[in-house]
């Protein structure tokens, strides 16, 4: 374990990506230096197919980077294997994804508690029923995700992703798939959420609006990285 | 666990695992069925060796025993004794007749094992240590039902008349399994005198039953063997198991194998459903993975839902197997004539080992490859692409199969052949539904957008010949037992000539002949007799036949020739249908001294032309030369024999004579008549006994039929589960139709006429197959016209079309029914 420089809670340094491909090596991009403190809340913005959620998971631990490295809270992802990354984003990281990815067997509350229930801790209900009352879905804690609309549906994986009270909040276009209104709603969550837990959001998104309400807001283009000054 | 209990519940609840439960239900009933009914019936048939002696040893022979040989038996060796004598017969009821097996016993019988009666066919069973008094006997109950009779009724055997006092419930030494057709008639020894039915050359085993110390049995029968030779025969318990235990081992083994069909076509079922539910546990997977799950953690919750659904299908599937064969017991039960031993919880292991098998044989390898989806997954659709390849899952399933086959056949060889013949049939199936798909879809393209409803099957053609093959199996497994089976039976049946003998009249005295020909021909028959004298080969151009109990058990031809006694005939003539085909035959003077015997006889006992044979007949020993080797047509339901003497040859030995004929239906009085005159003469009346061996050919392939039954269910899981894999594309297809103007009422119909094709294609093809299999045992094994009947492929059609249509269309119906919105709503993930 390394120290994460004061207070920052993800450190990408020399982040690269690169695939292989029939007409050659595709470098997605490369030498990505990124601190992220703890708290932050960061707009990830970028055309379509630029790579915005390959960087998101690689800062996630979801996948490996071609070269560079990772700090997730003072853990050196590039290091540890597979299983190894997994138990570090154990209870530490939270994930809203554009397309919900609920499971479609379980209940509402059922997915909320698939976290805890696999990391097999103790009073696993009670948490998850807390935490769908959060997002003020206590009525439809028995509902299955295709009895629940689109913007329900993404509170209940805000939910599931905040349940453990992680550290960082990741989200692919958690709005892209809802009207502006409802996703104004998941918006408002999720930022009640960095106010008040001290989650840091790592937000991937179009939405202006969105983007707007982040403390920093990342360009990912062809020729690397470009942070915005806050105005 | 708990957790793995909680989310298959959560899986099942969800209607995920429906299919593969239902896959695992069926293969487990089939398995299940067959283990409880062989053991059970196996049990019935395998009751102690020694009871089924109901000795501890038996001496036999042709004559009655001697009173000396019992006291020696008692005094000298401290045995008890009992003796019996065993011989078919005739019965008359009224007007009716009916060939049983007679036996008449000493008190004390049996002395090993129980004989139990009731006092009617509906009465309760006990066990008793009586035999039945003088003037009654105890009978079968399929005599009964037989002749319409009942408890307190009598009937005539030979010239007495005996009450029916008893039901038997269980005979221990009941002898064979399958002689049920003639069935058993207990008499008391005593009367035997009285009924006349025993004359001077009758087909009597005698027997002597002892038992105490199975080493004083021993010594007496040693004893008696070496002062009598080959004039007694001994049996022993061991000699007694053997046979029966052969018949329900090859039983057992069959209907395993017919099992291990079902579990093989359920086993694609679970193939196919566990690949449907991986497919979509991907995400699930990838979800999980990101919130920080290790990978053993989900491999442990995989595996340990397997077992738990192993258990609760294993479960399920072993009750419907009870069921299951409680409704085959049933079918055979009047076959048993014996108690049949209540259940064991064996079956129910077995059934869980199977349910287990195929839980991890075959959907397990499948599961595991969820193991590498990786956690990008969740952000990036393709990262998952290509992950749940068939290969590794199907060969672990070839292997899973072949041991299992192997298990139920017992051996490997046997389990190879069966694969190989599987891998035939279904293979034939496989080819010839891509070749009709390739029709159909030549068709489409000539025919253009008019056969919309063909597309489907085109579009989809590997899940449509799966579907096809699926169900093509189970309907196979069905017509081949319920129509080729009576086709067969049929061309045999239309073989015999309508005028060929249905009546022999066996154990004619030789001054009865004339009155039995006379009674006869009153009645308008003209019958040939042929005199018989049976005799035992006791030595082969001069050396000796070996005594049967020198003979090594594996030595067949030996111990037939030292145990058997032959029929011989004498005759100037050869007989109808017989073609000399070595050597000559005797002039019409005929000398004494000349044998013509039957080759396939000759081959069976390594008896050539010119060899010199010495039977022993009646304590004489008769020898003579073979100098003509014949072919009889056994099919003729002519009198023939194996060994025949030129006139002569066995002159002053005791004969009887025997005949037959074709007896018009409505002449069946004439042999009541004469077995009320000449009452040691036995009618066998063949149109009975083919009946009856109809009828347990029936009783038992109706046992298979239910096993086919299930096949069939299998296959209908299949179709099911491609059905389900193509699920989605059928959704999407059936909104993008009605999104571009066609009704909920086309879309419907489109499906409709796509199952109807299924199920016609399937059902033809099996009919196909289950015909050429017919064509091929009939004309390759039996050398039959096999009735080529277009009917069974038009039937096979139209069972394939229904049990498709009423399977498919119900579970298709929530594929259609999606509105054309979901289309656009549900474009993404
Ligand atoms: N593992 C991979 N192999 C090949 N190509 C990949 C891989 N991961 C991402 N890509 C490609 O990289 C590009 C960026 O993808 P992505 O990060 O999903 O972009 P964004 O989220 O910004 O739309 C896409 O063209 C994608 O096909
Ligand atoms: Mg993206």
């Amino acid at each position: 374990m390394t120290a994460n420089p004061d207070g920052c809670v993800l450190v990408a340094e020399g982040l690269g990506m690169r695939f292989r491909s029939p007409e050659g090596t595709i470098t997605l991009f490369s030498d990505v230096n990124l601190n992220i403190r703890h708290g932050e809340a960061v707009a990830v913005l970028g055309a379509s197919g630029s790579g915005k959620s390959t960087l998101l998971g690689l800062l996630a631990g979801l996948d490996q980077p071609s070269e560079g490295r990772v700090l997730l809270d003072g853990h050196d992802l590039s290091r540890l294997g597979e299983d190894d990354r997994a138990a570090v984003r154990a209870g530490r990281v939270g994930f809203v994804f554009q397309a919900f990815h609920l499971l479609p067997g379980m209940t509402a509350l059922e997915n909320v508690m698939l976290p805890g229930e696999l990391a097999g801790s103790g009073g696993v209900r009670g948490r998850a029923a807390d935490a769908l009352e959060r997002v003020g879905l206590t009525g439809r804690a028995s509902h299955y995700p295709a009895q629940l609309s689109g913007g329900e549906q993404q509170r209940v994986a805000l939910a599931r992703a905040f349940v453990d009270d992680p550290r960082v909040l990741f989200a692919d276009e958690p709005t892209g798939n809802l009207d502006r209104h409802t996703g104004e709603h998941i918006i408002d969550a999720m930022f009640a959420l960095n106010r008040d837990n001290g989650t840091t959001l790592v937000l991937v998104t179009h939405d202006p609006a969105l983007a707007g309400r982040c403390g920093r807001i990342i360009h990912v283009e062809e020729t690397g990285l470009r942070e915005e000054v806050a105005a | 666990m708990i957790l793995a209990l909680r989310w298959l519940w959560r899986d099942w609840r969800g209607g995920e695992l429906r299919l593969l439960a239902l896959a695992v239900v069926v293969a487990v009933a089939a398995v299940t069925s067959v283990s409880w009914l062989a053991e059970r019936v196996g049990a019935a048939t395998e009751a102690r060796a020694a009871d089924l002696l109901a000795a501890d040893r038996a001496v036999e022979r042709p004559e009655p025993i001697p009173d000396g040989w019992l006291r020696r038996a008692r005094s000298e060796h401290g045995l008890a004794t009992a003796r019996t004598a065993e011989f078919p017969s005739v019965v008359v009821a009224g007007e009716r007749t009916q060939l049983v097996s007679v036996k008449a016993v000493t008190p004390g019988y049996p002395l090993r094992g129980e004989l139990r009666v009731s006092d009617g066919l509906d009465g309760a069973e006990r066990a008793t240590t009586k035999t039945p008094a003088p003037g009654s006997v105890w009978v079968a109950p399929r005599l009964l039902r037989l002749l319409g009779l009942s408890v307190g009724d009598r009937l005539a055997l030979g010239q007495g008349e005996f009450r029916i006092a008893g039901v038997i419930t269980l005979e221990p030494d009941r002898g064979s399994f399958f002689n049920s057709l003639a069935p058993r008639v207990l008499m008391p020894y005593a009367d035997l005198e009285g009924t006349g039915l025993i004359g001077p050359g009758s087909r009597v085993r005698y027997k002597l039953l002892v038992a105490g110390t199975p080493a004083a049995a021993a010594a007496f029968t040693d004893a008696l063997v070496a002062e009598q030779g080959n004039a007694v025969e001994i049996e022993t318990p061991e000699g007694q198991g053997r046979g029966i235990g052969e018949v329900v081992d090859r039983a057992r083994r069959f209907l395993g194998l017919g099992a291990l069909l079902t579990v093989v076509v359920a086993g694609v079922a679970v193939l196919l459903t566990v690949r449907h539910y991986a497919e979509r546990q991907v995400l699930a997977v990838a979800v999980m993975r990101a919130v920080g799950a290790r990978r053993r953690r989900l491999t442990t919750l995989f595996v340990a839902r397997l077992f738990w659904l192993a258990l609760f299908a294993g479960a399920v599937g072993a009750a419907l197997g009870f069921v299951v064969h409680a409704g085959m017991l049933s079918l055979v039960a009047d076959l048993i004539d014996r108690d049949i031993p209540p259940p064991g919880w064996r079956p129910l292991v077995v059934g869980w080992l199977t349910a287990a098998a195929a839980l991890f044989g075959f959907a397990l390898p499948t599961l595991l490859r969820l193991r590498d989806v990786p956690p990008m997954r969740v952000l990036r659709r393709e990262a998952a692409a290509g992950l749940l390849r068939a290969g590794v899952p199907v060969a672990v399933a070839a292997v899973v199969v072949f041991a299992l086959m192997g298990w139920q056949a017992g051996e490997w060889r046997l389990a190879a052949y069966v694969i190989a013949a599987l891998a035939v049939a279904v293979g034939l199936l496989a080819v010839a539904a891509r070749a009709s798909i390739a029709a159909v879809r030549a068709l489409v393209r000539r025919r253009g957008g008019r056969l919309l409803w063909l597309s489907g099957f085109t579009r989809r053609p590997w899940t449509a010949v799966v579907q096809i093959v699926g169900v093509g199996t189970g309907l196979m497994a069905l017509f081949l037992l319920a129509v080729v089976r009576n086709d067969l039976l049929d061309a045999w049946r239309d073989r015999i000539p309508d005028d060929a003998a249905n009546q022999f009249l066996i154990n004619i005295q030789a001054d009865e002949r004339v009155g039995v020909r006379e009674r006869l021909a009153q009645a308008g028959i003209d019958a040939a007799f042929a005199p018989m004298v049976r005799g035992r080969l006791v030595a082969l151009n001069g050396d000796p036949v070996a005594e049967a109990e020198d003979v090594p058990a594996d030595d067949d031809v030996g111990r037939r020739r030292g145990r058997r006694e032959f029929n011989l005939t004498w005759s100037a003539e050869p007989q109808q249908g017989n073609e000399v085909v070595a050597g000559e035959w005797w002039g019409a003077a005929g000398d004494p001294g000349e044998l013509s015997v039957e080759t396939g006889f000759a081959e069976r006992y390594g008896i050539a032309l010119g060899d010199r044979l010495t039977f022993d007949i009646a304590g004489r020993r008769v020898s003579a030369r073979v100098t003509s080797l014949r072919e009889v047509d056994w099919e003729s339901f002519r009198v023939n024999f194996f060994v025949v003497a030129s006139p002569g040859t066995l002159d002053g030995l005791p004969a009887t004579w025997l005949t037959s004929f074709h007896l018009p239906d409505t002449r069946e009085g004439v042999i009541v008549d004469i077995i009320r005159d000449y009452p040691s003469v036995t009618a066998i009346d063949v149109t009975s006994i083919l009946r009856t061996v109809r009828s347990i050919m029936d009783q038992g392939s109706s046992v298979v039929e239910l096993m086919s039954l299930l096949t069939l269910a299998a296959g209908v899981l299949v179709l099911l589960a491609a059905l389900q894999i193509t699920g989605e594309q059928r959704r999407f297809e059936g909104a993008l139709l009605r999104a571009l103007g066609a009704s909920g009422r086309r879309v419907r119909r489109l499906a409709r006429y796509e199952f109807w094709l299924l199920g016609g294609v399937a059902g033809l093809i099996a009919g196909g197959v289950a015909t050429g299999a017919g064509v091929f045992v009939a004309e390759g094994l039996f050398g039959l016209e096999y009735p080529f009947r277009p009917l069974t492929l038009v039937v096979g059609a139209a069972v394939g079309v229904i049990t498709v249509w009423a399977a498919g269309g119900l579970a298709a119906r929530r594929y259609q029914r999606s509105s054309p919105m979901r289309l656009l709503r549900e474009g993404a993930d």
